[in-house]
């Protein structure tokens, strides 16, 4: 079972003048079979923390603990923008991340291009594929490394709100399922609401404000009441942070 | 009036149908428009007004026709060329297999000096600001000037020809090179570390293909940089190859294998970008949307015909 521990972490980006703080001092711990969603308004440090937590960027102070029983956990990473490789295939850029090219690992690249419906564009380029299709194909090659942590950026942002509404589905299938833990971006509190047990409030400055529990039974559905009335509570607390803020 | 605005009228047929006869009318101006019909079209044209301007000079000054060649005693000695009928020492083939072979050279010394100096000032400051200075000044430096340094230092060998050559072209593969370096994509290179894809991996399917678009930029210009220096280097310091050649028709007056022999240089290039750069970019780059100047013209191509659908529409 997967552990992140956030101690004391801070981040800023640029010196004197252009000095920006993205993250200030955050203290988290994540355990569990969690679904953990990162709300907050633009600007407010989400993809960094997110790109500290990969790896891909260093802590200006403070630390981070990513481990799975004990060894450090694998992740998989969807970013905001698709990041694939231009000059290689569908098939090949999740072929790309895997430690082998096993028969196994083929399949396995190919089962999961056909959870996000293309299943038949592996031998395509992703500049023939449009804005949305390249992002299914991020998705993929993320859950096709069967991470311990599963990471995602905004990842439905750019699709269609029925094929949205089918891979949060398969998201939230497979976190069920694998018991994996999955941190999760996004501007949608509707859909945080939707999918998480766990929201993290951030407010400009790349402060935690809040750290809200919701322990309803899944699936949910936006109608009920119970969660109509959670969705309205993180509102609430938005409209706060805006308050303050202004 | 935009051009979407008239597709429905074409569309529902309210316009008549052409007949026959106007097919017919139409057909010249369906060749005229083609693309071929306008490439053939420049040929034609040039030789029209060589050969009446010759006719021009001739009324003027008669003893003109002696010096200055026509179209047909070019043509003459190109064939002449090309069945190996020569005067020169060596043949058309042997001449250019000759050029060829210094050419390569030089640009594979080129390309591999090149790419790696390129890298080094891509990746570090300090080197490029070590070279920078240099890089600029063998760049400005004519060819010319370059086969004259290497013809006197080295007398008639093939080291004069092909050190120009690398001199001419390295300077546009280190520029390029180096601007590919910096141009690396930021955002693939921190997916890949995210996935914990291995640096040998990451070299091979990030880094080099990112460089490609770069390494062919720079190798296209080296080798037509490269040709002119050579040809410039064989004139000057050569006993052969396709500079020399030039020179022996100039120094016999015969100022129609001079407009020959160089007309074989620009078929020359030619083949070589049509038979050896297309290819391989065309491979090379298979991944990239199909943007060409085909697809171009026939937007324009519609464009037009929508026009004159207008126009005909309102008659
Ligand atoms: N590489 C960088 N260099 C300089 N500043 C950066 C860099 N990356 C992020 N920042 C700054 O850090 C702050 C947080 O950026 P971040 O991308 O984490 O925001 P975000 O919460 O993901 O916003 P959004 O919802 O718009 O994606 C911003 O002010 C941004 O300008
Ligand atoms: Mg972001």
């Amino acid at each position: 079972m997967a552990e992140i521990r956030i101690k004391n972490l801070h981040k800023e980006f640029g010196v004197g003048a252009d000095k920006v703080v993205a993250l200030e001092d955050v203290n988290l711990e994540i355990t569990g079979h969690s679904f953990v969603s990162i709300v907050g308004p633009s600007g407010c440090g989400k993809s960094t923390l997110l790109n500290i937590l990969t790896g891909i960027e260093t802590p200006t102070n403070g630390t981070v603990e990513i481990t799975s029983d004990g060894h450090v956990a694998a992740p998989g990473y969807v970013f905001q923008a698709a990041r694939l490789l231009p000059w290689r295939t569908v098939t090949d850029n999740l072929m790309f991340v895997q430690d082998d090219r096993s028969d196994d690992t083929k399949e396995r690249c190919q089962r999961y291009l056909e959870m996000v419906q293309l299943g038949d564009k592996g031998d395509k380029f992703p500049g023939e594929l449009s804005g949305g299709m390249q992002q299914r194909v991020g998705i993929a090659r993320a859950f096709s490394i069967e991470p311990d942590v599963l990471f995602m950026d905004e990842p439905f942002s750019h699709l269609d709100a029925i094929t949205a509404r089918a891979l949060r589905r398969e998201l939230h299938h497979m976190w069920d399922e694998t018991k994996k833990m999955v941190v999760f971006v996004t501007h949608d509190v509707g859909e945080a609401v939707e999918l998480s047990n766990r929201i993290l409030v951030f407010a400009k400055g790349g402060r935690l404000e809040d750290d809200i529990q919701i322990d309803l039974p899944f699936p949910r559905d936006p109608a009920d009441d119970e969660v109509a009335v959670a969705k309205a509570h993180v509102l609430r607390k938005f409209e706060e942070l805006d308050l303050l803020a202004s | 009036m935009t051009v979407t605005d008239t597709r429905p009228s074409a569309g529902t047929g309210s316009q008549p149908v052409p007949s026959p006869a106007h097919r017919l009318i139409g057909l010249p101006a369906k060749i005229a428009k083609s693309p071929n019909f306008a490439r053939i079209l420049f040929p034609i044209a040039l030789f029209a007004v060589w050969e009446l301007s010759l006719i021009a000079v001739e009324e003027i000054w008669p003893f003109a026709v002696d010096v200055l060649p026509t179209p047909s005693e070019v043509g003459g000695f190109m064939w002449d060329e090309f069945i190996t009928d020569t005067l020169a020492r060596k043949n058309l083939y042997e001449t250019f297999f000759i050029s060829l072979r210094r050419l390569l050279s030089g640009f594979l010394i080129a390309m591999v000096l090149g790419t790696a100096l390129g890298l080094a000032m891509g990746l570090s400051r300090a080197t490029n600001a070590f070279c920078h200075d240099w890089t600029m000044a063998i760049l400005a430096m004519p060819a010319l000037a370059w086969a004259l340094f290497n013809s006197i230092i080295f007398g008639f060998d093939d080291r004069g020809p092909i050190l120009t050559v690398i001199l001419a072209g390295i300077p546009f593969v280190i520029v390029n090179v180096r601007e590919g370096v910096r141009n690396t994509p930021r955002e693939l290179f921190d997916m890949a570390r995210s996935f914990k894809v291995p640096q040998s991996k990451v070299i091979r399917h990030v880094l080099v293909p990112s460089l490609m678009p770069f390494m062919f930029a720079a190798a296209r210009y080296c080798f037509s940089i490269g040709w002119k220096g050579l040809v410039i280097a064989e004139v000057f310091g050569g006993q052969d190859g396709a500079g020399w050649t030039i020179k022996f028709w100039y120094d016999a007056h015969r100022a129609h294998g001079v407009v020959g022999y160089a007309a074989f240089f620009v078929i020359f290039a030619i083949l070589f970008e049509r038979l050896v750069f297309e290819p391989i970019s065309r491979r090379a780059f298979r991944w990239r949307p199909q943007i060409s100047t085909e697809v171009v013209e026939e937007a324009f191509g519609e464009h037009h015909e929508h026009y004159g659908e207008e126009e005909t529409a309102r008659h």
